[in-house]
Formats: C-alpha cells, structure tokens, sequence
C-alpha cells in the first residue's frame, strides 16, 4: 500500500437548476435528474465513455426500489457502465459526505477519480404505507392457504389505509425542522430584520452571480428551467417583511416568531454532482484544478434531551477542523455556510461570537470570534437557490472551488447542518 | 409538450425523463391518426383481428422535448403474406421541416388476400438464433401492464385489456402491446444508443400476461441484436436489431 | 428524405405529373460517408495544353479514381476534371467547348465538373484576362445546365499553389460538396507549405481542436458532428440557457460543452481557457451562432438592430481579436464564420441580418493577412436555403419558392454546410484564405 497521503482536487461540477416542490421537475424521479446531471457534468469535462474511479451519491428522500439509486443512474448515463458507484445518505450533509469520502479515497490513493454527488426531489416523495396496512400485507405473505389470507385480510381496517408521507420532521421530538430552528433562533435573539436581511443577500448575490455568467460552467438547464425557480431578485425588505411567521408560533406569546417562508428554504427538487480527481489524473486529461479539498469534520449534537439546538452541529464541528488544521475562523477568503434558515446561519454565527458558549460548550479559551460578513455566501445560497436536500452539499463545493479558482489563491469553509443534530464541515484551498 | 403524459409514458416503459423523447414516444402521439386512418372506410382491413408484426422506426436525430414537431401518418401499399395480406402504416414526425422521426408499422390481416393476387411476400422479416442467446434480463411483465399501456398510450385493444376480453378475440390471456415490448427493450439500452439509429423489430409470438420472459441485447454491427423470449422455449416473442444510421 | 415535393417527383405518378406541368424534378443528391470511394465511377481528365495536367493525375490516381484521358463515348463519367490553365485565348476556350461539350452528356448523376485554371487577376495581357474570366461565366451557366445533382465548379490555382490543391480537389469531386455549386474558390501559394496532406483523408482533423459556437442546435449541432467524424476534438459553445440540448450534442460527439454567451467581454478568454486549458491548443474556430430579428428597416427599433448585429458581427469581430492578440491562433489554425447568401444579395426585412452577414466577408477578407501572418486562414461560408428551424418559420409559399430557385431544385441540408467547414478546416487547405464559398446549390439569390 502506497504510503504517503495526498490533496483531493476538485475539478468542477455540474447541477440542474434547483425547482420548487410541484414545480417543473414535479414528475422527474431522482433518478431521471441524477442522471441528467451526470450526463451534463459529462459533457462539461468530455468523460464520455470514460470510466471513472467511483460514483458516490445520495438522496434523503429516498423510494425503498431505489437501493441502487446511483449506480442506476450511471447505468443509464454517459460514463462508462464499468463505473462502480454507491449510495451515501447523511440527511442534508449528503452532498458533502459524498465528496469527503471520494476525496479521502483520493488522498489514500485508493482512487484516481471520482464523482460526488446528491439528489432530492420533495414532489416525487416515496409514500409508504401505514404500519396497520404493512403488517396485514407482511401476513398476507407470509399466509400459506387461503383461509390464512381471509384471516390476514380481516384484520384490515379502512383507517389502515392512509398512506404515510414523510415528513420534515425529527422521529424523536416530533417537531419540525422549522420548529427546532426557531426555538434555538429566540434562544439566540436573532432578529427578523436580520433574517430578512440575510435572504435578501442570498437573492441579491445568487442573481448577481447568474448575471456576472458565474453559472455558465457550474448548472445545465433541465426540462425547460434554467436558473434556480425559487430566485427572487428584487427581494426587498419590505416585500419580505410581508410574510407571516409560519415556524414558532405557538413559542411563548407568539411575538417571538421570526421564521417566515421567505427567510426559511422551500422544499425543492434537484441534483449536484463534483469531479473530484488526484492532481495526476487531471494532468493527464488536461482538466484544470479549481480547488483541493484540505480537511473535513462532522459532528452531532444532543437535540433530543435539550442540550442543543438541531441545526446547531457545525458550530462545534467547525472549531474542531480549525484546531486540527492551526486555522482562525478569520483565515478564509469566503465563507459557504448552508441557509437552511436564515435564523440557523446568524445563530451558528452568534455562537461562535459569544465567549460563554465558546469556553463553556466549545472549550475554548475565548470566542472564535465574528468573520467578515462580506465573504459570507458571496453568490447566494440555499434560501434563494433552494434546498433539495443531498444535492446541497454539491451546489456549494463546486461553488466555492470556482470562487477560489476565480480568486486564484486563498481558502473556504464550508458548513452544512443537518437533520438529526449533525453537521458536516470541509476546508477548501485554491489550487 | 404534456409533461405529466410523457412522465406517464416514461415511467411505464421504463425510460428516464431528460431532455429528448424516449425513441417510441412519437408513436403514441401519433396514435389517434392512426386509429382514424384504420377505421376509415378506405382502410383496406377491417381493424378486428388485425395483428401488429414488425415495427420500423428510424431516429434521424434527437427530438427535444421542448418543441413542436408535425406529425404524418399514412397507409402503404397492401401487400401478401404467407398468413393473409399486409399493410403499411407510415408515421413521420417533422421539425425544422425535415424528417427527424419516421416509423413503419406493419398489420397482418390473416386470411385476407392482397388486391391483384399479388403473390407471397417471402420470408418473415427477422429471423432470430436458436437457441436463443444468454439473457441479458429476466423481465416479470406485470398482469396489469396492457391497461396501463393502454392509459398511456391511448391503444385501449380489448386483447390487452383484461384475460376474459382477450379470450374473446382467440387468445389464451391478455397479451401485452407490441410497442411497449419494444419500448421496454429500448429503455433497457439508455445511454447505449448511437446518434442517429435505425431499430427494426418483428412481433412474434403474443407474450401473456402476466408472464416472466427473457430479454436479450447483444452488441453488433455498431448497434444491438434484440430479442424477447419466453421464460421457457425458443418461439420468440419479439426479434430485432438496432443499427445506426 | 427531407423533401416531401421531392419525394412526390420520384414516385412514377408524380414524375408523370411534374413532367406534364414542366415543374422542377429536383435529384436525391450524392452525400459522403466516410470510407466510400472518392468517387462511384471513373473520371475524364483534359486539358488544353494546361500546367496541372501531371500534378492532377497523380494525386487522383493516388485517391483511387479511375482516369481516362479521352471521352470514347462508351461510359459514364462520375467527374469531369478539365484543366484549364492553358487558355490564354479565344481560341483555347473553342478547343476546350470541342472536349467537354460532348462530355457532358456522359456526366452521370451528381457528376461533377471540376475546371481549373490561373486566376484571371494575374493575367499579363487583355487577351489572357479576358480567356480566364470567361471561364468564370462558363461554369456558371454549365452549373445550371446540369441535371440529376451535378455540380459545376471553377478554382483558379495560382502558379506555385499546385502542391495546396489537393484538398480542394477531393473536396469538390466528393459527396462532401453536394450542395455547392457554380462556386469560384482561389488557390493561393499564401500557405503552401503548411498544406500538408493528413495522414487518413477520412480523419483530416485527427489530433485538431475545434470549437462550434451556436453548437446545440440544427447546423451547428451538424457542424460539431462532422468536424467529430473527421477526427477533431470540439468544443461545443452555446448560450447557457440552451445548456441541456448542449450537453446532449457534446456527449453524442465525444466533445465537451462550453456554456457562454459569445456577446460577453470574456467570450474569448472563456473559449481560449477551455479549449487550450482542457486540450492545449486551439485550431479551428467555427462562428456559427447567429440570430435573426426580421423587420422591415423603417419599424426596426434600435435594440432589433443591435440585437442582432452584436451576435453575428460584433462577437465575431471581438472573439477574433482576443484569440489573436492572446497568440492563441497559430500555425494552421483556421477560422471559418458563417455568412448568408442574404448578406450578399440583401433581402427584405432582414437588414440588419444582411448588414451583420455582409459584414462577415468584409471580416474575413480584412482579416486574411492578418491570419497569414500567424500562418492560419480566415474564411467565411454563405448558405443559402437550408432546412432548418429558421427556414421552417418561413412562410410555406415563401418557403417553397426559395427552396427551388437553386440550381438543385431543393434545400440543402445542415450537412451540407458542416461538410463545407470541415474542408476549410482541414490543415491540407492551407491555400485558401480569406474566401467566401456559398452552400447554396447555386441560388439565383445572390449569385
């Protein structure tokens, strides 16, 4: 076994403009859009044909047909069907699971290439039946004679027969996403102005960078959709100040509820994939490094028994990466911290500014201290984009590699929350 | 474009949902003219017992699915056979006035005779090896797959509808369409198509359903050799080639 | 395939029909595929005391044509190839009416008659001008006398460009030229001796890189597809919005897919990156992306105008200019911009479409030396009626008529034009510069 470790490049990536739960991709499965993604991202590098080391993707919601989900959809692409592939699934750090894991194959050199990817549609949602209805289907199996099967039939009510349609919501608390965010956003007095504030940056940055022709090698159109659908560029304050609070209403008098659908993520539908590669692999098909993916970290937090909020992980995920790596919080050129809520980015923010929660929960001497807000997101993020779940963390490295390829030199972090009280976070360095 | 129709479409047969047309979709489209032309006092058979043998269709190009295309159907020749009398039916979908698409479906009337007395026309149109090559798929054709063809495609033939419906037109059981046989084999091809291709296949013995049957694709000449045959014994249900053009 | 009327005349009824009413019969013309003989029959090759008799021999008996030097009568021609270099006089043109008048008749069909001859410029005296020139109506007007899909084509070869013919050559005796027709293309010596012959005449671009702008669609997605059949690497460039279509093309060609707006500042440095970034160097650029905004001049606003002089003209003009004075073009690159019969002629309601299609061969001839100078070439392709989604939004009488008022008596087909690019794109075709070549069939519209 080769001995020494080295850097995973990141080579570029390839997404389809993330849709609106219902909208145009309501019929697309998340293998018809992973797989358009894979072909776009073909296209993009000439892989045609090319076998590549691995194909790691994932989706959180997920169809139980679907086992194979990835390795169906490179199947059915254009990479060489001699490529192996494997299903990943870490709620919303999906995406950015994926491309840790190919990357450490890389550093191990167990791999020479890879592709990194995730896919979620909201619209094409499994639907399961109700346990009652399962049980009565698993005996009827399992029945031998006829008499066995009236009896397992017999046992079914008409109530059984109410599907069950996942939800966006914890197995163990029973509380929504939303509803966990708002809590931890009034135990950090985050302000709905700045929420709204916050989304109105996302809109403004996202349409600005679509503008600029930023996207022009990061998204391929798909069924008609060429930029994001949830993208509002003339968000303003007043029109978000419009909204009504839709998460934390029932917290204390109700005044404290600050989440509305604009400063919270819609459910959506899409898919990201990354190249990943050694730097010899991309010498040899004379693809340009964007980025190297330095160090990654995740972390989960006690939600359950209200130690911490769920969306909460990356605020100790992040200073762990730093230690490792001898780093500041302010040694980053841009910061890419996913926007699940607005109230979820301010209040990991807030954290990391409080010397309380620093030393007490972080075991810190003193705060991390605040990071230049103008490298914050700089081309948008999930709240205009949108959040199809696993196909975030794809969206946002293959975002930041270009940003630091554009720049040339400097570093990004990367923070993602995720259901379950995780958190995944990664370091990116300019080639 | 419907959308919602083509995701039905797709989902049945087993194509994904992406940018171009599945290459039998246009088929479907085209179903209703069909219907009308066959139906049309002037058709040369009546429609009842009229069996689809063998299918031609020709991909000149990708199809997008976000434009219009124009869409021709028109009846051949009649010609003999050594069963009855054949007869053409031409479908051609146009975009940026030239032929993108064209398809040559041909029906069996048996026992009719061709006008003239025109004599036999030879051979069957694809002959397939014996025994039949390894399987590439075990298909498990569900009992239900000609009413949901039938929903999609709009071809609601009575043989493939229901067993008691079919057993009244002389089949054993209800039997699956033709074209979703051949969907369903192209599906199983995905991003294994050339550019431009040509796919050439003949109906043969009717596959019941339910039914389990083997599926075979063997690369050739640039294109694919396919075949469809019964879980056991060698008359196959469908026989044909796919070549690029 | 493409031609419902055409089909029609081929069938017994309709060619009883069109006969009786004198309508065009138009023919199913001779296409390439790669690996076919250069052409299905023998060649007659003369000459009235011409310079290239033995260069023409050699290199067509090298490309597998059967030659004959006289026309016994007995046998169908696939080409006739007259060397013409030799007329210096009205005496030589009668010598030459006395051969290929009777050989025409023994043209089978898409036969090609190939004539050659010293440009009329270089003429020393009137008389010797005069001879040369007349060449140049003659094949005009053989060009619509030819029936079943000929061609009748002249290339003048200046003295010293004879070892630069030979793409040329193949180009218009096979079916790669179907659709051009009463063309007059010069052979210069400008770069002779870049005209290196490949190694395989049926991948002349093996080991080139390419890239296509307007590249997702109808005669760009043809372009990409021949230049990939004929051994190049492409870039296929179009506007991010149609990235989908893209991708579908760059995957069924082996190329890559670019997604840029090609009126962009960065248009050039976005190309020169990807294609000397992914495949280190850059050799053949095809302008093909263009758009129309017809409108009669009077009622054109100033942004239908602009609109399209900024993606047929000015992206042109500026991606040429980057691609130069970044030295990213150097020997044996090739640029190739199309133009339109319509920039030549004009047409109604379309002129701010003429005015940018003009504009294109004042382009390419203006930028020729410039090209010479880094040893490439610049050249320009006019279609006339293709059959694409432009033409099909014409109007269907409209439409009829300009598809037959060609000496073909049909539309061409994307192909055709592809077919056009790939030669000029060839390293071998080195001695054309700075030319305009119609794929049109010989359009009464700006002939």
């Amino acid at each position: 076994m080769a001995s020494t470790v080295r850097r995973a490049a990141i080579l570029g990536g390839n997404r389809i403009p993330f849709a609106r739960t219902n909208g145009p991709y309501a019929r697309a499965s998340n293998q018809d859009m992973l797989t358009a993604t894979l072909d776009g991202l073909v296209a993009r590098f000439g892989l045609q044909g090319e076998r590549v080391g691995e194909v790691a993707a994932g989706a959180v919601l997920k169809h139980s047909r679907d086992y194979n989900l990835t390795r169906e959809a490179v199947l059915g692409s254009a990479l060489s069907p001699w490529t192996p592939a494997y299903d990943v699934q870490q709620a919303c750090g999906t995406g950015l699971e994926t491309a840790i894991l190919v990357a450490n194959k890389i550093a191990l050199r167990q791999l020479e290439s890879g592709v990194a990817a995730g896919v979620d549609s909201a619209s094409d949602a499994p639907i399961a039946v109700g346990e009652d209805l399962r049980q009565v289907l698993l005996e009827l199996n399992r029945a031998r004679s006829p008499k066995a099967r009236l009896a397992a039939l017999a046992r079914l009510r008409p109530s059984a027969l109410r599907p069950e349609i996942p939800r966006n919501g914890e197995p163990r608390t029973g509380l929504s996403m939303g509803e966990h965010a708002a809590s931890t956003a009034v135990q950090w007095q985050i302000s709905r102005e700045a929420q709204d504030e916050l989304t109105m940056a996302s809109h403004r940055h996202l349409a600005a960078a679509y503008d600029s022709g930023f996207f022009d090698e990061l998204v391929t159109p798909y069924l008609g959709l060429s930029r994001d659908q949830n993208l509002r560029p003339d968000s303003s304050m007043e029109s978000l100040a419009r909204l009504k609070p839709v998460f934390g209403t029932r917290l204390g008098d109700g005044t404290q509820a600050t989440m509305t659908a604009g400063n919270s993520t819609p459910l959506s539908d899409g898919a990201s994939a990354v190249l990943l590669a050694s730097a010899d692999w991309a010498a040899q098909h004379n693809l340009p490094v964007q980025a190297y993916l330095v160090d990654a970290e995740t972390a989960a937090v006690d939600y359950v028994h209200g130690e911490e909020g769920l969306l909460m992980a990356p605020a100790y995920a992040v200073p762990r990466l730093l230690a490792r790596n001898g780093l500041a919080l302010q040694d980053f050129d841009f910061y890419e911290i996913h926007e699940a809520f607005a109230s979820t980015v301010l209040a990991t923010l807030a954290a990391w500014e409080d010397p309380e929660f620093c030393k007490q929960r972080l075991g810190l001497d003193g705060p991390l201290g605040a990071i230049d807000r103008d490298r914050l997101n700089v081309n948008g993020s999930s709240l205009a984009a949108g959040h199809p779940f696993a196909a975030t963390g794809g969206r946002i490295v293959a975002t930041l590699a270009r940003l630091l390829k554009e720049k040339g030199s400097g570093r990004g972090l990367i923070s993602i929350c995720a259901a379950g009280g995780q958190g995944v976070v990664a370091i990116l360095e300019a080639a | 474009m419907d959308v919602d129709r083509l995701a039905d479409y797709s989902r049945v047969c087993g194509y994904r949902l992406g940018s171009t047309l599945p290459p039998t979709y246009p088929h479907v489209l085209a179903f209703p003219q069909q219907l009308a032309l066959m139906t049309d006092p002037a058709f040369p058979f009546g429609t009842a017992g009229l069996v689809h043998i063998g299918n031609a269709l020709t991909v000149h190009r990708p199809l997008p699915v976000d434009r219009s295309l124009a869409l021709t159907v028109s009846v051949g020749p009649v010609s003999a056979h050594h069963r009855g009398a054949q007869v053409e039916l031409v479908t051609e979908v146009r975009q940026d006035d030239t032929i993108a698409w064209e398809s040559t479906s041909t029906y069996l009337s048996r026992g009719a005779s061709a006008p003239g007395g025109a004599t036999v026309a030879g051979k069957e149109p694809v002959d397939g090896p014996t025994p039949p090559p390894m399987p590439t798929a075990t298909w498990r054709v569900p009992a239900d797959i000609g009413r949901r063809y039938a929903k999609v495609s709009g071809d609601f033939n009575p043989i493939h509808l229901h067993p008691l419906t079919a057993r009244a037109f002389g089949f054993p059981g209800a039997i699956a369409h033709g074209m979703w046989v051949k969907a369903h084999a192209l599906a199983a091809l995905e991003g294994r198509l050339p550019e431009s291709y040509r796919v050439d296949v003949a109906f043969r013995k009717p596959l019941t359903i339910p039914g389990t049957v083997r599926f075979s694709a063997v690369a050739a000449d640039r294109g694919w050799d396919l075949g469809v045959w019964p879980g056991s014994g060698e008359r196959a249900h469908l026989l044909g080639t796919v070549r690029p053009t | 395939m493409s031609d419902r009327y055409r089909d029609l005349t081929l069938s017994p009824v309709g060619r009883r029909v069109t006969k009786t009413l004198g309508l065009p019969r138009p023919a199913v013309l001779r296409r390439y595929t790669p690996g076919e003989p250069l052409l299905p029959g023998p060649a007659l090759l003369a000459s009235s005391g011409g310079a290239l008799g033995e260069v023409l021999a050699r290199t067509l008996d090298a490309a597998g044509v059967e030659l004959h030097a006289a026309d016994d009568g007995t046998r169908e021609f696939a080409a006739l190839v007259f060397d013409a270099t030799g007329v210096e006089s009205v005496a030589d043109l009668a010598e030459l009416h006395a051969t290929l008048s009777p050989a025409l008749r023994h043209l089978g069909p898409s036969g090609r008659l190939l004539v050659l001859s010293r440009p009329a410029g270089t003429a020393t005296s009137a008389a010797v001008g005069a001879a040369r020139q007349a060449l140049d109506g003659l094949v005009r007007s053989l060009a619509k006398e030819l029936r079943a899909g000929g061609t009748a084509n002249l290339v003048t070869v200046e003295e010293g460009a004879e070892q630069a013919l030979e793409s040329t050559l193949r180009f218009f005796l096979s079916g790669r030229s179907a659709f051009v027709s009463g063309q007059v293309v010069a052979v210069t010596t400008a770069d002779r001796d870049r005209a290196a012959a490949p190694e395989d005449w049926d991948r002349p671009l093996t080991g080139r890189v390419a890239v296509v702008t307007g590249a997702a669609q109808g005669i760009g997605a043809a372009i990409a597809s021949c230049l990939s059949r004929d051994g190049a690497h492409v870039v296929c460039a179009d506007l991010p919005a149609q990235g989908e279509r893209l991708a579908g093309v760059a995957n069924q060609v082996g190329g890559t897919a670019l997604q840029v707006d090609i009126t962009s500042d960065r248009a050039a440095q976005r190309i020169s990156e990807h294609a000397v970034g992914r495949h280190g160097r850059l050799d053949i650029v095809v302008h093909n992306a263009g758009i129309t905004r017809d409108r009669l001049f009077a009622n054109m606003d100033d942004a239908t105008w602009r609109s399209v002089l900024a993606v047929n003209l000015d992206a042109q003009l500026r991606i040429n200019a980057g691609l130069l004075d970044e030295h990213i073009l150097g020997a044996d690159s090739r640029i190739i911009a199309a133009s339109s019969t319509s920039g030549i002629a004009g047409n109604r309601g379309q002129a701010n479409y003429a005015a940018s299609k003009a504009g294109i061969i004042g382009m390419v001839r203006t930028s020729a030396p410039d090209l010479a100078g880094v040893g490439g070439t610049i050249n320009a392709v006019a279609p006339g009626f293709i059959e694409t989604e432009m033409t099909a939004a014409m109007p269907f009488a409209v439409r009829e008529v300009a598809r037959r008022i060609n000496s073909l008596k049909q539309g061409g087909l994307p192909v055709d034009v592809a077919e056009t690019i790939c030669w000029l794109s060839q390293a071998a075709s080195g001695g054309l510069n700075g030319q305009v070549v119609r794929v049109c069939g010989q359009n009464l519209v700006g002939a």
